[in-house]
């Protein structure tokens, strides 16, 4: 049996849990998510049509790019995992929310920060590092949202009601610890650094935010709704604890692999390299119960979308961590790094896996904090597949074409502009895909909106969790 | 004493930092105070060690320039490192060198006096870290008007506000022709203004 099973079975009705922080951060993530698919679609255009809203400054590619990656992974993401977070702490700790109105609160200043980027990037606003981009003032916004969030998760978890607590409470509680630190590091300690110094801050940064923010923060929301929508118990708690523990010991090394073969360092680059390779044992070992939770319940991913979503989500989670220690192997680095391949990868970890993830969590949650049903199955379907769809032929495509770009340019003898007009077919291909996912996203946010505004259910119908 | 973490929180919290600092620090706060080619200014006037020169601070106008290039969020789709890859550094192909001269490797020590680190991750269009020298200030004009007219198949945009802007131009053209300057790299000194 799961500590889930455990501690975290229906023992309250959902009356109990009022869940107002919850649907503020999962309405507004859904929206940023709807509007930054513009600014997406807006960049990958540029790449097919370089003059396509080239001559207005606020939309050239160098401020669109910021905001589409801030947007994504603020507005939309970081914000759909803090509120997904708000339903399931609680739930696993056997007790409501320590405060709905902190939560609120934290909402509405969470709101202002991304607002606040919408018009401060393209503005050209930008502090000018990777990841860290908010000016200053929105970054400091950011420390005290996440000291509200923070204090009130940890306030639900140190009044909880059961001693035990599930894997999904360790990952969200490291999410907040490292993040505060994380994001320090990036966003504040690089101001007093220059040059190579604070590129290996950035870096740490940057590569922390994927695997230290949004890997725990994206696991604790599988390994709640893998069991949870499956109504399956977890394959192995003491698995889940060997994923863990050296998630944490392991992911903080590996910053200086964003700088192989560069003006940095050696032997940090070659430590980078060896961490780089080890983080294989916490995915595999997720990836691992994760899939032997699924034994014997494999059919349900045809009726249950959030299911589908999990398990895609773990495939993509799987490959993106393969490619992750292989690209930093040096023989490897030496083609693929620099070229399209890059976003490709990096489109597969926080939309193939992350992403994926968090749909699921709010295709589960949005019905029953709102005590209505999902407003369409088989919109919820149609969004699945044109995500899948959509998100394979963009990262085959980035794949093939940096691929591609890193041969010719290690050739030695071919002009970097014929690189830039080979890959012409495939930036039309990755916009195709775009359009495809575009779709997705609003079909998600259509359905998603829907059902909030829907019917509500009599009272006790609503699904107990 | 792992096993016990996940019914004690507070021993949760100090085990997660506890891990994540030793990494953190080593990798952080440790390599600058070894390597001290990250904070020392690139100076060498011995040509049997490779490239003469010495890296000064930025002038007020090339410091605009710099802001600028920030500001336009360049370092996106440009890189600056040549890293030790012929890929990089060959004059032949699609790398940094330039007319017959092979570009000398990117090191840290070129790089103290950036407020901004500008490495990039991404090398959409070619690389800048050598960039300084190669083009005047009327080619870097009528390319940030539209590179199109100049580099036909480019995807750059256009920058009608800088090229149409004699003080960002100057600036930003400024700040341009200090890129990998600090190594004295070209042996007939055939640099642009």
């Amino acid at each position: 049996m799961s500590a889930m099973e455990k501690s975290g079975t229906a023992v309250q009705p959902q009356e109990f849990h009022q869940d107002i922080a919850a649907k503020w951060f999962l309405m507004s993530s859904v929206s940023y998510f709807a509007i930054v698919a513009i600014i997406a679609l807006i960049i990958a255009a540029k790449f097919v049509w370089p003059e396509f809203l080239g001559s207005i400054q606020y939309f050239t590619y160098g401020r669109m790019r910021p905001l589409h990656v801030n947007g994504m992974l603020f507005g939309w993401l970081l914000a759909a995992d803090i509120g997904l977070s708000f339903y399931f702490i609680p739930r696993l700790c056997g007790v409501k929310l320590w405060s709905e109105k902190l939560g609120v609160a934290t909402a509405i200043l969470w709101n202002i920060i991304i607002l606040g980027a919408v018009f401060a990037l393209p503005a050209g606003y930008q502090k000018g590092l990777e990841y860290a981009d908010l000016p200053t003032p929105l970054a400091v916004l950011v420390v005290i949202a996440w000291l509200m969030y923070g204090f009130n998760i940890f306030a639900t978890i140190y009044s909880r009601k059961y001693e035990q607590m599930y894997v999904s409470t360790w990952y969200l509680m490291a999410t907040i610890l490292w993040t505060a630190f994380v994001y320090l590091t990036g966003n504040f300690a690089t101001l007093f650094t220059t040059g190579v110094n604070q590129a290996n801050l950035n870096w740490m940064y940057t590569h922390n935010a994927v695997g230290l923010i949004f890997t725990p923060a994206g696991l604790a929301v599988a390994y709640y709704f893998i069991p949870r929508t499956s109504n399956t118990p977890l394959f192995s708690h003491k698995l889940s604890m060997v994923g863990f523990w050296s998630l944490a010991f392991v992911y903080v090394w590996t910053g200086a692999h964003h700088m192989l073969h560069g003006p940095i360092t050696q032997w940090l680059q070659t430590i980078s390299i060896v961490f780089s390779i080890m983080l294989l044992i916490p995915v595999w070992a997720v990836v691992y119960n994760f899939i032997a939770s699924m034994k014997g319940q494999w059919h349900q991913l045809g009726e249950n979308v959030s299911l589908k979503f999990l398990m895609s989500g773990t495939i993509f989670y799987l490959l993106t961590c393969f490619q992750g220690p292989m690209h930093s192997l040096r023989s490897v680095n030496a083609i693929v790094s620099k070229t399209d391949w890059i976003p490709g990868h990096a489109h597969m970890a926080v939309m193939g896996a992350f992403s994926f993830f968090a749909m699921a969590g709010v295709y589960h949650v949005v019905p029953r904090i709102f005590g209505t049903k999902l407003h369409s199955e088989t919109l919820a379907n149609w969004s699945f597949w044109l995500f899948l769809i959509g998100g394979l032929g963009m990262f085959t495509s980035l794949w093939l074409g940096g691929f591609w770009q890193g041969w010719q340019w290690s050739t030695g003898n071919i002009k970097f502009i014929d690189t830039v007009i080979a890959l012409k077919p495939v930036w039309v291909v990755r916009l195709l895909s775009g359009v495809l996912i575009a779709t997705g996203i609003y079909t998600f946010m259509f359905n998603i909106w829907s059902t909030a505004l829907g019917t509500k259910l009599p009272q006790g119908e609503s699904a107990a969790v | 004493m792992l096993s016990k973490t996940d019914k004690n929180a507070t021993l949760f919290i100090v085990v997660a930092l506890g891990l994540f600092f030793i990494g953190g620090l080593l990798t952080t706060v440790l390599p600058p105070l070894l390597d001290k080619s990250w904070s020392k200014p690139f100076e060498n006037n011995d040509p049997s060690k490779g490239p003469t020169g010495k890296l000064v601070q930025y002038t007020p106008l090339q410091q605009k320039g710099y802001e600028i290039y920030i500001r336009e969020g360049c370092k996106y789709c440009h890189t600056q490192q040549t890293r030790t890859l012929l890929s990089d550094v060959t004059s032949k192909g699609a790398g940094s060198g330039w007319k017959g001269v092979d570009a000398p490797v990117s090191t840290p020590d070129e790089f103290v006096y950036d407020y901004r680190q500008t490495f990039g991750t991404k090398r959409t269009g070619p690389d800048l870290s050598r960039v300084g020298g190669k083009y005047n200030r009327q080619w870097h004009k009528a390319h940030f008007n539209n590179p199109r007219d100049l580099v036909p198949g480019s995807i750059m945009p256009p920058f009608p506000w800088i090229a149409n802007n004699p003080d960002e131009l100057d600036a930003l053209v400024a700040y341009l022709q200090t890129r990998g300057r600090a190594k004295n790299w070209r042996p007939d000194n055939d640099y642009e203004q």
